[in-house]
């Protein structure tokens, strides 16, 4: 259980590191990328927990959010690609 | 808890590592997003893969069975979303150096 700990501790990191480079990016697209990232690391970090406290509900909210996040990207894609221009 | 599970994870994290030192290297955004996505989508499936051997009710293996193959469906489909709305939109490919951002 402690290698379930550690990974657990480095994708809480990868996400924090993520969610700066977030804030840095210097055009759009570079923000919706690492939007994207932290949702699949938010789904891993899901399922490890998920595994570790022998829960069987959080699977669930895994598959649920994995659902919301690829909506969000393909959605949230196309809007900028139609209507609002960044330059 | 396997040992198989203990190695598959340990491969995992390299990937990870790789993919926040592949964000932060490159200039170009274009490769900047091959990296990313590629190295992410390989370290969530070996993650979900090395949890399939530790687990030993059905309930939990049928939901992680799903969860591999939503993933292994849905993150090429939303890098390529992301990189066809910057490629008409307006950023230029690059051909000659890492000069344009």
């Amino acid at each position: 259980m402690t290698f379930i700990l550690i990974s657990l501790i480095i994708l809480g990191v990868a996400m924090l590191i993520s969610f700066i480079r977030l804030l840095i990016g210097p055009t759009i697209w570079d923000r919706i990328l690492m939007l994207n990232l932290v949702s699949i690391k938010v789904i891993m970090f899901v399922v490890l927990l998920a595994i570790y406290q022998n829960n069987l509900l959080l699977l669930d909210i895994a598959l649920t959010y994995g659902i919301i996040g690829f909506l969000t990207m393909t959605l949230l894609s196309k809007f900028i690609m139609t209507g609002g221009r960044e330059k | 808890m396997s040992i198989v599970t203990d190695i598959i994870l340990a491969f995992s994290w390299i990937f990870i590592v790789f993919g926040m030192i592949a964000v932060f290297k490159f200039k170009n955004m274009y490769s900047r997003i091959l990296a990313a996505t590629t190295i992410d989508t390989v370290a969530s499936l070996l993650m979900l893969i090395a949890l399939f051997f530790t687990v030993d009710n059905f309930k939990f293996i049928i939901r992680i069975i799903l969860l591999i193959l939503f993933l292994f469906i849905t993150n090429p489909i939303s890098s390529h979303v992301i990189i066809r709305s910057a490629f008409i939109t307006g950023i230029p490919v690059s051909t000659g150096g890492e000069k344009n951002e």
